[in-house]
């Protein structure tokens, strides 16, 4: 990988001492387009939360978040107002919650543009206008002077995004963003999150549950289980040949759109507390190739092809191999 | 024989615009028929707003159709309130999307199941408790939990239980609207399996609502897409999701993230779905339409069956 | 926006009538005010004299509608007892109220508010709770018994302020902290949880998340937003400007629009009663309407426009 724009290195945040992420390393190289996929808990938002240093005082963050060579977790909060939405832009899950109700979408569209490239009246408004057109907001001149309320979810998000794109960021990071919309919404959402990063070049982090999502959106892609990375792959090779037996048994628990119906294989159990950890690979309890030995440590990354890892030691046995 | 059909159903509510706007009908459900026979089930899919649960609610009973009718086993469904309708709610069951909502959160999981068992003055006090323990294993929850509270559980396990509750009634028909769609995909997994078992094995007659087509076609007989309170498009699941014909299906069924290749081209919809209170004149869908001509805008298409048997409302597909 | 102020306004008048026909039926049901006022031990003839000089032995329902009548063409009577214009009495007390409640107002929003947003800000600190013990005890504690514990402290013991009267502004010291103290406890527990609860919203870690430095997310964002809620409590607190001192007038024997409602209530005087209920509840119902006008500023969701598109 060429020198990476954003380097996570055992990221680890735990609440009230209870952990929610557990070891997390991450490259994300300038221009490209990573999902991470996993179940609720899994730590997926928990890790850009905590490397944007938007998580509340009650957690305890270590590790190492660098952007190019600042470091983020230590910075004084004056860099980080830089970075964030300068930088790194995040939009998150329900537009409709995420933006102030009592501001209008232009206001606060032109408050990034303010704070990140000092633009102001005459000038902002404009641009305004011209990031309106860009996120594909029709109407844009009557458009900037309503309220979050006045628009619908799909609207919403595309001043989401018109905000991310005012810094002009070199990362976009999108926690779940079409989650809380309709399945036809959600088609225009990811279909405006591809154009643009074609169109700025920007580096996009895909935050979400939904296999499919990931699997159209990113080159590449993490599966979190239980607050650590279990498996990393180019996503085509990931779900024709997936390797771990947590994202094996996620895809055979997923109904099909085409092909024989088929009983699905669900995963029996659910996933572990954080007060309830098991001591060695966290999925072991669930997994039907699970030996003595998984409890004994935690498992490291095992390669099994080109830019494809597994984070289990039973990853080259005949049994995982032929599944 | 089917249990339970509507005929030409509407449901009409009132709202205002603003705080005194004057008040206008919003058709949430206009002119639906179908029939759901025992021990199949009917998906139906939709966006939001396009009136699947308000569908569900009528077909429960919950909700007077504002016209058109609703028989259940044959029988018109009696007035709400009344001991006929009471009766007849305990053989209609609901689950829904928020099991902790639908629960009690001060009684136990076991007295929640049993709470029905005692309305409906089923069994003594130890055939109830016997009953209970069997529910609680058909939907496989542990002995252990049924003394716990709702936020004592896991979402699975609460949906379980909401199902368990559903079920001591021995209902005829379960109307399930959006009942996976707040769980995890491998939690996801275990609750459709088990509605599937449970099926079986009773011979329930589910109505599935669901946005998500991929859970629908698991578990589905029979799929009706609905758009802006009318079916669209119905018939059977295979053939409308991997050839659907009416342009919405197949906008909602292309928009479906696949991973892998996908066998239908991605057709993306412009616009967001028109509100029930503003409904375009015509065919509904007709504004963000990518093969609307000018009929479209004018007449309402009739729901007709088209060559393979499915029923399909737009103009510009052939009658059979 | 103008209907939407008409049937406020509708709405005030309708309280306003309520309120006085309620204080009318109270009062004369509970009383006969010539027995008061003529003491019982009256001569028959005197008594039947002084019901006829004021119209009480006419029918209830014709002295209702005379009243009714009266009030609405401005006029309010005149006091049993020394014959004044009501409206007259109760106006030269309303200075004398607004000294201890204006500056107790003062004190309670001054005091309140911003205790309770560092409050919010500093959650679970040290600070946040010993200002919200303060706060507590600022409100449990009831104001007379606070103007007690005052006078004991600051007038009988200390002697550094008098506990009475009303003509050195350092008079107004004491009886004002007894009353504006329980108000900024109130307010500032409640401006702490509006803050809290808004500082839990999406939308402000949104604002963080586009880089708005801190300070600017708590004023732009946060301060906006939880002022909604907390424009009601300090309403409230306005619309009891000329009621809210009742208690502490008495302790503090300050010859304000409370002592005289008391005296009035007394003495079954009835056409003071009125006024002075007149003046409180419109005092009131017109901070209401100010409050709801002011939520259609502070809040767009309230203006009630339709939804531009789409809208569930």
């Amino acid at each position: 990988m060429a020198t990476p724009l954003v380097s996570i290195r055992d990221l680890r945040v735990s609440f009230h001492g209870l952990p929610a992420l557990r070891g997390i390393d991450l490259d994300v190289a300038p221009g490209e387009a990573v999902g991470l996929v996993g179940e609720s808990g899994c730590g997926k938002s928990v890790t850009w939360l905590a490397a944007l240093g938007l998580l509340p005082p009650t957690a305890t963050v270590t590790g190492s978040v660098r952007l190019g060579s600042q470091e983020l977790l230590a910075a004084p909060p004056a860099v980080l107002d830089h970075i964030r939405g300068g930088r790194i832009a995040m939009i998150f899950q329900d537009p409709a919650s995420a933006l102030n109700p009592v501001k209008r979408v232009g206001v606060q569209v032109a408050e990034a543009l303010r704070l990140h490239r000092g633009m102001q009246g005459a000038t902002a408004a404009a641009e305004v206008l011209r990031l309106f057109d860009q996120v594909g907001i029709p109407d844009a001149k009557r458009r900037v002077h309503i309220y979050p309320h006045e628009m619908s979810g799909g609207q919403n998000q595309r001043v989401m995004i018109a905000m991310a794109l005012a810094g002009q960021p070199e990362l976009l990071v999108a926690d779940e963003p079409t989650t809380a919309l309709d399945a036809t919404i959600q088609a225009q959402i990811l279909d405006l999150l591809r154009r643009l990063q074609q169109e700025t070049g920007m580096a996009l982090v895909l935050i979400s549950h939904d296999l499919g999502v990931v699997a159209e959106m990113c080159r590449r892609v993490c599966v979190m289980y239980a607050g650590r990375i279990v498996e990393e792959a180019p996503s085509d090779e990931l779900f024709a040949h997936p390797r771990h037996p947590y994202t094996c048994g996620l895809l055979a628990a997923l109904p099909d759109m085409v092909g024989p119906k088929r009983r699905l294989e669900a995963i029996p159990g659910g996933v572990p507390e954080p007060w309830n950890m098991p001591p060695g690979c966290a999925f072991a309890p669930r997994c039907r190739h699970s030996t003595a030995a998984c409890d004994a440590a935690m498992p490291g990354f095992v390669p099994v092809g080109p830019e494809h890892a597994a984070a289990c030691i039973h990853v080259q046995s005949a049994a995982l191999v032929a599944a | 024989m089917s249990l339970l059909s509507l005929d030409g159903v509407s449901r009409v509510y009132s709202t205002r615009r603003g705080l005194f706007g004057r008040p206008m009908p919003v058709r949430a459900v206009d002119h639906i028929s179908f029939s759901v026979a025992p021990g199949r089930t009917l998906g139906i899919v939709g966006e939001s707003g396009c009136g699947k649960s308000t569908t569900g609610r009528v077909a429960l009973g919950i909700e007077r159709p504002s016209d058109g009718g609703v028989l259940f086993n044959g029988v018109p469904m009696p007035p709400p309130g009344t001991p006929a309708w009471r009766k007849m709610r305990a053989r209609l069951q609901l689950v829904n999307q928020d099991p902790l909502g639908a629960m009690d959160r001060r009684l136990t999981v076991a007295a929640q199941v049993e709470e029905p068992l005692e309305i409906h003055g089923i069994g003594d006090r130890s055939e109830r408790r016997d009953r209970v323990a069997a529910l609680l294993r058909d939907v496989g929850l542990r002995a252990d939990l049924a003394q716990r509270h709702p936020h004592e559980l896991s979402g699975g396990q609460r949906q379980r239980a909401v199902l368990a509750r559903a079920l001591a009634t021995d209902p005829a028909l379960l109307v399930a609207d959006e009942p996976v769609s707040a769980l995890d995909v491998s939690i996801q997994a275990q609750v459709i399996n088990m509605l599937t078992d449970l099926q079986e094995a009773r011979g329930i007659a589910m109505l599935f609502i669901s946005h998500d087509l991929k859970v629908v076609r698991q578990v589905s007989h029979e799929v009706a897409v609905m758009y802006l309170g009318r079916i669209v498009e119905q018939g059977d699941p295979e053939a409308i999701f991997a050839d659907p014909l009416h342009p919405y299906s197949r906008a909602l069924v292309s928009a479906i993230p696949v991973p892998g290749p996908r066998r239908i081209e991605r057709v993306v919809l412009t616009g967001d779905p028109p509100n029930p209170a503003d409904r375009p004149s015509g065919c509904a869908f007709h504004p963000r339409c990518p093969v609307a001509v000018a009929a479209c805008a004018a007449t309402v298409p009739d729901l007709r069956e088209a060559a393979d048997g499915r029923l399909v409302a737009c103009h510009l597909v052939d009658a059979a | 926006m103008l209907r939407f102020v008409a049937t406020r306004l509708g709405r005030a008048l309708l309280t306003i009538t309520l309120v006085v026909t309620f204080a009318f039926i109270v009062l004369r049901l509970s009383g006969d005010p010539a027995l008061i006022i003529m003491s019982p031990d009256a001569p028959p003839e005197a008594l039947v004299a002084f019901r006829q000089a004021w119209g009480l032995d006419e029918p209830i329902w014709l002295q209702y509608f005379k009243y009714f009548t009266a009030i609405l063409q401005g006029e309010l009577g005149q006091s049993f007892r020394d014959g004044r214009p009501a409206i007259e009495l109760v106006a030269e007390r309303i200075p004398a109220t607004l000294t201890l409640t204006l500056p107790a107002l003062a004190l309670k929003v001054g005091l309140g508010i911003p205790a309770g947003i560092y409050a919010a800000l500093h959650r679970n600190s040290m600070t946040d709770r010993v200002v919200m013990t303060f706060a507590v005890a600022g409100f449990t504690v009831p104001s007379f018994v606070l103007g007690l514990l005052l006078v004991l402290v600051f007038a009988v013991q200390l002697g550094w302020l008098p506990s009475g009267g009303q003509d050195v502004w350092r008079n107004v010291i004491l009886p004002v902290i007894a009353m504006g103290l329980g108000g900024a406890g109130v307010l500032a527990r409640f401006t702490r949880s509006a803050m809290l609860e808004v500082l839990g919203q999406p939308y402000i870690r949104t604002a963080s998340a586009k880089g708005v430095p801190w300070g600017l997310v708590v004023r732009g964002h946060a301060l906006p937003n939880a002022a909604i809620p907390t424009v009601t409590v300090v309403g409230f607190m306005v619309g009891s400007l000329m009621a809210g001192a009742v208690v502490v007038e008495s302790v503090f024997s300050w010859p304000g629009v409370g002592r005289l409602m008391v005296v009035a209530v007394a003495n079954r005087d009835l056409a003071v009663v009125q006024c002075v209920l007149l003046l409180v509840s419109a005092t009131m119902v017109t901070s209401n309407l100010i409050v709801d006008l002011l939520y259609g500023v502070l809040d767009p969701r309230l203006r009630g426009s339709a939804p531009a598109g789409g809208g569930h």
